[in-house]
């Protein structure tokens, strides 16, 4: 099924698969890892056999469906068998503790999201995603936003949205993933002490859960990413009355953003990459480097991005660029821990 | 008359297309053998063909997952009415009673019973799903918040109590091992770690297949290993009478109560056809007249527990495609292949994919009939694996058990976890405790917490909350009611005669 032939029914929709349009044309017009060299000569033979890819999380989310459309965008460039490993659980510990297990010679790479970095934020023991791995790409960089069903009549937009949750004196609820120290409660945090709302979370670690909450009416709001509930977007059931970020995107302009709401806090992201363990032979991590960066801008890749609404900001960090990212990361969940009065080890 | 046209025009599409009839089969006769395989399952078979159907087009690919779905629950009841190894979860109420018509020589009936009833299951979930998906999912998902399948998950565990256990205390004690296994690893609301001693690959729980391997499969082979030792043993007469029409008909209450348990229970985002077989199965003990015969070989137990889980089956797609919600992790990997094709699930894909949804609906009323030609003639052979002697049968099933409990998320731990679990649950079960009970607490236990939780927060923290919410409260009343009799029960009846050991 052609993607764009999918979307074109909605009205809604048309204006995404524009904005969509526009973007991928730019994106493989100037795609990031275009510079980098069409082929790379294996070092020593590396790699004479398939690679694995430890995935945190199981094959159907977000993180398992990134991992696969890495690999087979990897393995189609450069002709390696990448086999995916999924280990969830624990939040995505479980993974990174058996990937940390495995010997640093480039035949077994990892997939993991800013959990990892908020995770060494609140405890120094585990592993610093930019010291004890090294990034081979971040291929996803996304923001969240605040949903309401479309046919809500108690409240409409932004505005009237947090008077009403004010008039409710915190009976009002939003459904997330409310996860002690998560970058879900963090940025609640910010936006309750931003407003002066009072607003119950209600956690729900799955999507389908979540998502049925608001569409069955159970829950008053949602904070979610807009990739992840894409298809109540386009079907018109949710609409997005809060944009968590300093400046709109040009798909959401007439969504409200932080700035245009006088919200003022610096929103966190939420991103997924790819790693090697440090100590890996260099020649082995140029090529990883290489394979990774250019895989992104492979047609697949970018189409499975955009189909995830990955390209509204952008989505691209090569490995110094990802390593900032962490690092700015990690320092502000400190700062907001430290604010919060969570114990930091 | 839309419906039944839509119908044959998805019949059409799906016979008319020689690629469709050869996926469909292959889809067919796969399920049923990674079904019946034991330790792997249809889930194995799902996620080694996930990155294929990306090779297939979108209707292919998400017919050929449905109809995987449908056989692998059938298939799944073959192994544990053989071999007490219930090939998925779903299937475990299946082994209460099975496998002790097996031991009896009576496999052929439970076999036959297990084939009638899911394909009967199956297809009539399949008709209600075809008739009404869209309502029902508005329905299921505004009627049911986490209050309501909390006060179900502990009506569930209030009714399972009395089943498989030798007294109504040690029903209980079962229940809350299973419940206490449970709250091993992170809590599901705030995310903290809990009794995995500092273990990180503890911290993502229990797993339960790993432990139904354990409790059914290990215990299983250390039980007839001690009779084989003792020179008690006596292999198992294979039989391959299947049921009569009226041994069946006599059953026909519990198949309909079934169906709506089942039904009930599959279109519940998250919920699925585990509890849906469960449940069946208890509400059948429930209402039995022989409710003491229940683990003991009852052909009603097989009946109830199988028709309940296929009847989840065509449930489960309706929150998949009227909303793309999966209940499970097999409509969770279907999610995957639409989003291979560039599709999402979700009511733009009746607007604009009706005929892939017709192929859909065709595909898997058919996978429900064909469980009946296909599975009678797949059980006349699988029951002869009751001749190999144990001796050669045992290690075979140790070594796909420990595969099968391997392969869930590829963690070493799982594996121990199954040999404690087999260890444990030889001896638990010599002391009349329920290995049925402590799996299900464990399975119920898990949704239990997190929606009671997230009825806490949404309740305000105010139990009294749950009293403004005539579902959630009716269910607790019944719940309540169910406990309160069997405490009667235990105290003022004549205690109950020792059931199975099973």
């Amino acid at each position: 099924m052609n993607f764009k032939k999918y979307f074109v029914k909605s009205s809604v929709a048309v204006a995404v698969v524009a904005a969509a349009t526009f973007s991928a044309g730019a994106a493989l017009a100037e795609c990031a890892s275009d510079a980098l060299p069409g082929e790379m000569a294996k070092p020593d033979g590396y790699p004479a056999r398939a690679l694995t890819m430890v995935v945190p999380y199981g094959p159907a989310g977000g993180s398992g469906q990134v991992a696969q459309a890495m690999a087979k965008a990897v393995s189609d460039l450069t002709g390696v068998s990448i086999n995916r490993d999924h280990k969830p659980g624990g939040s995505g510990t479980v993974g990174m503790t058996a990937y940390m297990a495995t010997p640093a010679d480039g035949y077994t790479v990892l997939e993991h999201i800013d959990d990892a970095a908020s995770a060494h934020a609140l405890d120094s023991g585990r592993p610093n995603p930019s010291e004890a791995l090294i990034p081979l790409v971040t291929s996803q960089i996304t923001f969240s936003q605040i949903y309401i069903r479309t046919d809500e009549d108690r409240y409409t937009d932004w505005a009237s949205f947090v008077d009403w949750v004010k008039a409710q004196d915190g009976k009002a609820t939003i459904a997330n993933v409310s996860k002690e120290g998560s970058m879900e409660r963090v940025t609640m945090k910010f936006i309750t002490d931003a407003t002066g709302m009072q607003i119950q979370q209600i956690s729900f670690d799955k999507g389908a859960p979540r998502y049925g909450a608001l569409a069955g009416g159970q829950v008053d709001a949602l904070f979610e990413q807009p990739g992840d509930v894409r298809k109540f977007l386009d079907a018109g059931k949710f609409k997005p009355i809060l944009t968590i970020l300093k400046e709109a995107p040009e798909a959401f302009a007439d969504v409200p953003s932080l700035t245009d709401a006088g919200l003022d806090f610096e929103p966190l992201l939420r991103f997924r990459g790819f790693y090697v363990k440090a100590g890996t032979p260099d020649d082995r991590v140029a090529w990883l480097q290489w394979a990774f960066q250019k895989a992104f801008c492979e047609d697949s890749y970018q189409q499975y991005n955009e189909s995830k609404f990955m390209n509204l900001i952008d989505s691209f960090r090569d490995t110094d660029g990802s390593k900032e990212l962490i690092t700015s990361t990690i320092a502000q969940y400190r700062d907001v821990y430290k604010q919060m009065g969570l114990e930091i080890k | 008359m839309e419906t039944f046209n839509n119908f044959l025009g998805g019949t059409a599409a799906l016979f008319g297309d020689p690629m469709g009839v050869l996926i469909f089969f292959g889809g067919v006769i796969g399920g049923m053998l990674f079904g019946a395989i034991p330790g792997v399952s249809m889930l194995t078979l799902a996620a080694i063909l996930l990155p294929f159907t990306a090779h297939l087009s979108a209707e292919h690919g998400i017919m050929l997952f449905s109809v995987i779905y449908c056989t692998g629950v059938y298939g799944g009841a073959i192994t544990a009415i053989l071999f007490n190894i219930p090939g998925a979860p779903e299937n475990a109420p299946t082994a209460f009673d099975g496998y002790p018509m097996t031991l009896q020589g009576k496999a052929g009936k439970a076999v036959g019973a297990a084939v009638m009833c899911s394909a009967i299951g199956g297809v009539v979930s399949c008709i209600i799903m075809m008739i009404a998906t869209a309502p029902i999912a508005d329905w299921a998902i505004s009627a049911f918040g986490p209050p309501e399948i909390f006060a179900l998950v502990f009506f569930g565990l209030a009714v399972a109590a009395s089943v498989g256990a030798k007294t109504f205390w040690k029903g209980w004690l079962s229940i809350m091992i299973g419940l206490m296994i449970a709250v091993v690893g992170l809590d599901p609301v705030g995310g903290i770690e809990r009794y995995n001693f500092d273990m990180p690959y503890l911290a993502a729980g229990i797993h339960f297949i790993p432990t139904i391997l354990g409790f059914f499969a290990v215990s299983e082979i250390f039980v007839q290993a001690e009779k084989k030792a003792t020179g008690s043993y006596t292999a198992p007469k294979l039989s391959v009478d299947f049921p009569t029409f009226k041994e069946l008909w006599a059953h026909k209450i519990a198949v309909v109560r079934s169906i709506i348990i089942g039904f009930f229970c599959g279109i519940l985002p998250g919920i699925g056809a585990t509890l849906a077989a469960f449940m069946g199965y208890n509400e059948a003990a429930r209402w039995s007249k022989d409710r003491m015969e229940f683990g003991k070989g009852k052909l009603e137990g097989v009946i109830s527990s199988e028709t309940a889980n296929n009847a989840a089956t065509g449930a489960a797609m309706i929150p998949l495609l009227a909303l793309g919600l999966p209940g499970g992790a097999l409509t969770a990997m279907m999610v995957g292949v639409f989003q291979m094709h560039d599709m999402e699930p979700g009511p733009l894909v009746f607007i604009n994919s009706p005929d892939l949804v017709w192929v859909v609906f065709a595909a898997m009323f058919f996978a429900n009939v064909s469980i009946l030609l296909v599975g009678f003639l797949e059980a006349k052979t699988i029951v002869n694996l009751l001749r190999i002697p144990f001796q050669f049968l045992a290690p075979m099933i140790l070594l796909l058990a420990t595969v099968g409990a391997y392969a869930v998320r590829g963690l070493t731990i799982d594996v121990v976890v199954m040999f404690v679990a087999g260890v444990a649950g030889f001896f638990l079960r010599r002391s009349g405790y329920s290995v049925a009970g402590i799996v299900l607490g464990l399975i119920l236990g898990k949704i239990g917490e997190q929606t009671f939780a997230q009825a806490m927060q949404m309740l305000h923290f105010e139990f009294t909350g749950f009293f403004n919410r005539p579902i959630a409260l009716g269910l607790l009343i019944a719940g309540a009611l169910t406990i309160l009799g069997s405490i009667y029960g235990a105290f003022f009846k004549k205690q109950p005669v020792p059931a199975s050991d099973n």
